[in-house]
């Protein structure tokens, strides 16, 4: 019996191994070019396309698989940069490519989340329809300039040609309440991006409001938007 | 004359009140901090090149630019007396104190 257990585990391994090496080789042959041999971007193509830092993913390495393959754009991205990959990788090359970077380059990430997360404030879940109704009076004041009051990101800031932001559409992001929290809590430049485009409004806003509009764009705007 | 002018100066800016520029520049009022009398006007520049917009939740002075695009002007009469902040919706670092007398 141990045997056999022994022999699974080493199984477990070798093929945890080889989709490192088959990510390794894809992310070198695709990726490097704008995300940099660190992950932290190619300097010589930032100043055009200004790729995420990899190493300070908010991500999980499932979301991370699914924006390769859809690229950003389908999962609320303004801009259409990072690419859909499903053309041109299979499945197995996909999850590969998602299990290298996320072990390559931010393997703590998962625990960096959890942790952040463990020291913000608790919320009762009875204060459900508090927050509601508190997340939507912040949101329509603070976020919808940039996200718009339906959420899809096409705010009244962004149509004014000289400002050059690319709010998320957020109906259509993968984060889960955690991360969006998280997310807005500490600003886009925290969690990799290289411009300040997203603020981090910990610094106006305690956990519960900041939680309340998570909670208003999860239940209200993306029940809306179904 | 002189003192003709420098009357009519004085009594103008008793009757209509001051101007006090405020700018937005780099995410940041100013200046931060602005003593002012009642009457005054309060003239918001945007010299950042996106959009800014400025409120009070301050009863007695309560104000709202709404959205305020790079290069305009936009002007606020200060009504009452007191001290109050004055945010920026988009930019959470951005505070302006203003003591009215």
């Amino acid at each position: 019996m141990r045997a056999i257990l022994a022999i699974v585990l080493l199984l477990g391994i070798v093929n945890a191994s080889e989709q490192f090496k088959m990510g390794e080789k894809i992310y070198k042959e695709t990726c490097l070019s704008c995300h940099g041999a660190d992950g932290n971007g190619n300097p010589h193509v930032s100043f055009i396309v200004n790729p995420r830092k990899l190493t300070q993913t908010i991500l999980t390495q499932e979301q991370a698989y699914k924006i390769i393959k859809n690229g950003a754009h389908a999962m609320g991205a303004a801009a259409d940069i990072m690419p859909s990959f499903k053309s041109v990788l299979n499945e197995e090359e996909l999850h590969a490519v998602a299990h290298y970077i996320y072990k390559k380059f931010d393997p703590k990430a998962q625990e960096r989340i959890d942790e952040l997360y463990a020291k913000s404030d608790a919320i009762a879940q009875e204060q459900v329809e508090q927050m509601l109704k508190h997340g939507k009076k912040i949101y329509n004041r603070n976020c919808s300039w940039c996200h718009a009051v339906n959420g899809d990101g096409n705010g009244e800031a962004t149509k004014n040609p000289e400002m050059s932001i690319f709010p998320y559409n957020l109906v259509k992001s993968l984060l889960d309440e955690k991360q969006m929290f998280l997310y807005a809590k500490h600003g886009g430049k925290y969690w990799g991006t290289r411009k300040e485009d997203m603020p981090a409004w910990g610094n106006k806003y305690d956990d519960y409001t900041l939680k309340s509009v998570v909670k208003y764009i999860n239940v209200q705007l993306k029940g809306e938007a179904k | 004359m002189k003192k003709i002018i420098v009357a009519g100066l004085i009594l103008s800016s008793a009757l209509f009140g001051a101007e006090h520029v405020i700018d937005q520049k780099g995410k940041t009022f100013i200046p931060h901090a602005i003593t002012v009398a009642v009457g005054d006007t309060l003239v918001f520049k945007n010299s950042d090149p996106f959009a800014h917009n400025a409120f009070t939740d301050n009863a007695a002075n309560e104000f709202d630019t709404g959205m305020q695009a790079p290069g305009n002007d936009i002007s606020i009469k200060v009504k009452a007396a007191g001290v109050f902040n004055v945010e920026c919706a988009i930019h959470p670092n951005m505070l302006l104190t203003v003591t009215a007398k």
